[in-house]
């Protein structure tokens, strides 16, 4: 999930079509079912979590614990795989990461309790956090500069499929087998399959030839780029490539010491507040729990898997807008802003319609639709944006300290929420808890308005040189 | 014999370039400057009859400014003079970035010159 991979000032003769143009579709095709993994496995508590309940016996609480603990794994995954890349390999931590996945899903489809459970969840979290941080890089270094945007960007669409295909599959199993019991543990089962693809693909895959030459491997790097591009193109990158591995080094130069400085100070308090505006917008409670939330606004259980689907499909469709129409021709601060001011609007209607609206069915629809209404305007406005917005925040020499810190607290935030919405759910139902995101965006709305910097339209190198004059518009 | 300046990214950092360059023509030795900033350094304040060095931070070994520059002094042993600027800080910032200065003046096998903010209370 990062962007703006740096572009050097090297001439690169163009992309030709060939044999190898194959090969790097099969390439992306098979790193971005890392990204189909994670959407899957974060999707696929929501429609497992009802009957895992009765099974299991959990509480509002518990029922929190078990979404939390995924959270948690991946932000330790997310943080401690960025070290295990650089050691181990993008391969081989990518490979290591679907057997860790396979583990992880093993020990949740069978635990018999919340003590096995629990540390299940963790493991296939570290597993989702790591192919989080590994998959994009890992695309965005076999990617020839022409085609990286569009590869990272198909990992952000992979994700939202993810949870789709996890919201039907559910669906049609609890229509299938919805009598059985434990019918959770089938749909729980369903993530192995991703895992297996991927393990069975990486095997087949090359390393990435950016992390050879961090490693002094050049000739095995000039053999992979020789797969990948045609002859004279793969000779011309081997500079590029060198160049490439040289900025990444210094994009790991700043940290703490340098939040000293104001104008640094004022650009991480800006990533911060942007990663937790995104969170706190509570767009992971309806990916998490949305099946739950619609039982609650007055749909029949099988009902509210079916139509938990709907939020899925849209999820996708703005993604997608977003990607091949909205990203490169709205400006950057206009669109998250704008977006923010939309959910925060959805928020409101969706208060205003548990509250006004009699039980009924009517009130579970207009429920849904505003929902469904929140999920567009979010996949629309704030999921990529997002992400693209935190990578060219940064000073080269503060990109890795700071994107890693801004990660941590959207992680963290993400799993705070998520533990809280199931109790918040339960004491003060749909209004309480929507009234809370509500008045959250107001919050962070007024925020970014007052700190976000626009981004677009600009080279990094003018970003930087502004916001050091102290110039943040 | 020269002299090397520490520039960190502030109203300080600025002080402390031209009192190096200032020590290094009342000495009439070279200057070796670490850039502590994040970007370029400013090359339109230095002389053009003074032999100057820069010294980049790069990677993560100089994540921690301090360490560049006794990294730098080591790495020039020639060096025999250190300015750095001061200024005071509160006692949460120093709790959270700890103090440059302090490490540097305590480490440096050099004699140090610090040079203050003129409004300092």
């Amino acid at each position: 999930m990062s962007h703006g991979a740096p572009s050097s000032g090297i001439a690169l003769p163009p992309l030709r079509p060939g044999p190898h143009t194959r090969r790097l579709d099969t390439i992306a095709l098979v790193a971005t079912f890392g990204g189909l993994l994670f959407g899957y496995d974060t999707g696929v508590i929501n429609g497992a979590l009802e009957p895992m309940k009765q099974d299991l016996g959990l509480t509002a609480y518990t029922e929190g614990l078990v979404t939390a603990t995924l959270l948690i794994g991946a932000a330790i995954g997310a943080l401690g795989c960025g070290k295990l890349n650089d050691t181990l390999g993008r391969k081989k931590t990518l490979t290591l990461l679907a057997v860790i996945f396979f583990v992880g899903t093993a020990g949740a489809v069978f635990a018999p309790n919340l003590a096995v459970m629990l540390p299940s969840r963790f493991i296939l979290g570290f597993a989702v956090g790591g192919a989080s941080v590994t998959v994009p890089v890992y695309l965005a270094e076999l990617a020839p500069t022409e085609r990286r945007g569009a590869l990272s960007g198909r990992n952000e669409l992979a994700i939202v499929v993810g949870q789709m295909l996890a919201f039907i599959i559910n669906a049609l199993i609890a229509m299938l087998w919805g009598h059985h019991e434990g019918v959770w543990r089938y749909m729980l089962a369903v993530c192995a399959i991703p895992a297996v693809f991927l393990f069975i693909g990486m095997l087949k895959m090359p390393e990435s030839p950016r992390w050879l030459i961090s490693k002094g491997r050049h000739g095995d790097a000039l053999d992979v780029l020789m797969q990948v591009r045609s002859e004279d193109r793969a000779r011309a990158e081997m500079a590029e490539v060198e160049q490439l591995a040289e900025e990444e080094a210094e994009a790991q130069t700043g940290g703490w010491s340098d939040l000293a400085i104001g104008w640094v100070r004022h650009i991480m308090i800006a990533a911060i507040v942007l990663a937790m505006a995104q969170q706190l917008t509570g767009i992971n409670s309806v990916m998490y729990y949305g099946s739950q939330l619609l039982v609650v606004a007055g749909f029949e259980q099988s009902a509210a898997l079916i139509a938990n689907i709907v939020p899925g499909v849209i999820a996708v469709i703005g993604s997608a807008i977003c990607l091949f129409v909205l990203i490169d021709r709205v400006p950057r601060r206009t669109l998250i802003i704008g977006g923010l001011i939309a959910t925060t609007t959805c928020h409101g209607l969706i208060v205003l319609a548990s509250m006004l609206i009699p039980d009924g069915i009517v009130k579970a629809y207009a429920i849904l639709f505003f929902v469904v209404a929140f999920v567009f305007c979010m996949q629309l406005a704030l999921n990529v944006p997002v992400w693209v917005c935190l990578s060219e925040l940064f000073p080269l020499r503060m990109r890795g300290f700071g994107m890693g810190l801004s990660v941590l607290v959207l992680w963290v935030t993400n799993a705070i929420v998520a533990f809280s919405f199931p109790i918040l759910v339960e004491i003060t139902g749909i209004t309480g808890s929507f009234l809370v995101f509500f008045v959250a965006g107001l919050l962070f709305v007024f925020l970014l308005w007052k700190l976000l910097p626009n981004t677009s339209g600009r080279s990094l190198e003018e970003l930087e040189e502004a916001f050091a004059q102290g110039d943040f518009h | 014999m020269t002299v090397m300046v520490a520039v960190p990214d502030s109203e300080e950092g600025l002080r402390a370039l031209e009192a190096g360059i200032a020590e290094a023509q009342d000495r009439g030795t070279g200057l070796v400057v670490v850039n502590l900033t994040l970007g370029e350094l400013d090359r339109s304040m230095l002389p053009e009859d003074l032999s100057v060095e820069v010294v980049e931070r790069h990677g993560r070994a100089d994540r921690d400014p301090a360490a560049t520059v006794l990294h730098a002094l080591d790495a020039h042993p020639d060096v025999d003079r250190l300015v750095i600027g001061v200024a005071r800080r509160s006692a949460v910032g120093k709790l959270v970035l700890g103090s440059i200065s302090q490490q540097l003046i305590l480490q440096a096998n050099v004699p140090v010159l610090c040079v203050k903010l003129p409004s300092s209370r």
